[in-house]
């Protein structure tokens, strides 16, 4: 098993199955992100936010659209079953330990978009050799890149002075999470071909 | 004890080593987080445990690892938390936790004489350790190390925060190469550097040199308690140190009283990946002069030979081994 993508066909593409299944991990996780923004925006409590939740709700949708469009597309059967269970593992729950249920949602948001901001890491799996033009693959790496730059916003709320008191209740909702990302990351990894950190 | 590095360890490429099957790792267990480690020479042997730079991996110390256990030592190399292939916490990394990391991989190592050796970031755990457990080592060698944050290091260290999360990891290297490593090692890798940046920037993840590097944030000066450091110490600065300069491995000498500061000729801050075998040189005739009680720090000042096998020489009387200029330094 191959520690990276591919390999490349003769023009330097990625195999477009391995495009299917990665650019339908992306969207379904980037895609939650997008919708949960969309209420959060919604949410009164979180007026000082605005600005900042604006900016990740776009950004988030610009990921969206780009692999959408970028990705070589084909029959992928076993996304009727990948799919769902994604989906059902975005969905946000109270974290424990926080006695402020709505605030346990929050946290929980921020840590699923820390999560999927930091473990999955897309570009890493490119092969050394892929070209700078193949869209996929553009579109790998400015996933990558903007996700270093969306995940300030959670370091920011999650290491802000009123989470101090619940700093263990906190840390381990983001360690939760994280685990839980890295592992269906690498499970869509292994279904594709490729292995992933030997901490797995 | 597993040993990890086989006779073909060379050969492994990073990407490969970093998917090793997870049964063929090593990890040692800290609460809920795994360490990754690796062991290499005789059991019996005098230890040297490697305490990475920020933006290092165990890796690095490859070719430590071979040159010293031929010379008869046992190495210990780790990723810290939040590094490589250890865990990464999501949020939080204290130093007090990176520490008691160093303690759990020290006690595996058994009784016999440990010599501690940490560069940058890892130096400054390696100072915390031999802080609290100087009667557990032998010899402690800080490396590119600083006690405190001058306003330099401070505003630097901001700065290259604020390069990674504007810019991420790749951005992080863009301007930590040309800070740390000589022309005569830069120009011939200039073709090179994608691929040198490739492997560092696969193994590190933004939000874990995040959390490491806001380990500073409430960062106390060590430097009341050097003093506590009862052991050998070699202190090891470049020449040209721009990151952490002489007048910071200064204080290391001053406060830590059986040390020896040695300057590295035309060397930066990363001489340990530009200069290995000298440093190698330096780090066993440090750890055979300890074991033979021939060491005397004496707060004494030296230069290192520029290959290694060389004869250090004592730095200039008279002169002030704090400036870029010959001047006559204070008489003491």
């Amino acid at each position: 098993m191959s520690c990276f993508l591919g390999p490349l066909d003769i023009s330097g593409r990625l195999p477009p199955k391995q495009q299917t299944r990665i650019g339908a991990f992306l969207i379904s996780a980037h895609g939650a992100l997008m919708r949960q923004l969309t209420l959060a925006l919604g949410m009164p409590s979180e007026r000082s936010w605005l600005a900042e939740l604006n900016a990740q709700l776009f950004r988030e949708t610009e990921i969206v659209s780009l692999m959408l469009q970028a990705t070589r597309w084909v029959p992928d059967l076993e996304l009727l079953a990948l799919c769902p269970s994604w989906e059902a593992a975005w969905l946000i729950t109270p974290v424990p330990n926080i006695p402020d249920q709505t605030q346990g949602w929050i946290i929980d948001l921020a840590a699923l978009g820390h999560a999927i901001h930091g473990a999955v890491r897309p570009a890493a799996v490119l092969p050394d050799g892929t070209p700078r033009d193949d869209a996929f693959a553009e579109a790998l790496r400015r996933t990558e890149f903007e996700s270093g730059r969306l995940i300030q916003a959670q370091i920011l709320f999650l290491k802000s002075p009123e989470f101090v008191s619940m700093r263990d209740a906190v840390g381990a909702a983001v360690d939760r999470r994280h685990a839980q990302v890295r592992r269906l990351w690498r499970e869509v990894l292994a279904s594709i071909g490729v292995a992933s950190e030997a901490s797995a | 004890m597993i040993y990890l590095k086989g006779p073909d360890a060379h050969e492994w490429s990073l990407a490969g080593r970093l998917h090793q099957r997870a049964d063929l790792v090593p990890f040692l267990d800290y609460g809920s987080y795994r360490i990754r480690y690796a062991l290499a020479g005789p059991a019996d042997a005098p230890a040297y445990v490697f305490v990475n730079g920020l933006t290092q991996y165990a890796e690095l110390w490859d070719s430590y690892g071979g040159a010293l256990v031929a010379k008869g030592f046992r190495v210990a190399t780790f990723d810290l938390l939040g590094q490589g292939i250890s865990d990464k916490p999501g949020l939080f990394i204290g130093q007090d936790d990176q520490v008691a990391v160093l303690r759990l991989l020290i006690e595996e190592l058994g009784r016999g004489p440990v010599f501690l050796c940490g560069i940058s970031f890892g130096g400054l755990i390696a100072l915390r350790y031999a802080i609290a457990h100087s009667d557990r080592l032998a010899g402690l060698v800080p490396m590119s190390c600083f006690a405190e944050l001058s306003p330099q290091l401070l505003l630097l260290g901001n700065a290259l925060r604020t390069g990674l999360i504007l810019g991420g990891t790749s951005y992080l290297q863009d301007l930590l190469l040309p800070m740390n490593l000589s022309d005569a090692w830069l120009g011939p890798q200039l073709t090179n550097l994608d691929k040198i940046k490739r492997q560092g920037w696969l193994t590190n993840d933004v939000y874990a040199l995040q959390n490491l590097m806001e380990s500073f944030l409430d960062f106390k000066p060590l430097t009341p308690q050097l003093s506590s450091i009862t052991v050998p110490t070699m202190i090891l600065n470049g020449e040209f140190d721009f990151l952490t300069p002489r007048a910071l491995h200064e204080t290391l000498r001053i406060e830590i009283p059986n040390s020896g500061l040695i300057i590295i000729p035309r060397a930066y801050h990363a001489f340990t990946l530009e200069k290995p075998q000298l440093t190698v040189d330096l780090l066993s005739r440090f750890a055979e002069q300890v074991l033979a009680e021939q060491w005397i720090g004496n707060r004494s000042i030296w230069i290192a030979p520029d290959d290694a096998g060389g004869p250090l020489e004592p730095f200039p009387d008279g002169y002030d081994h704090l400036r870029a200029i010959p001047v006559r330094g204070a008489a003491t």
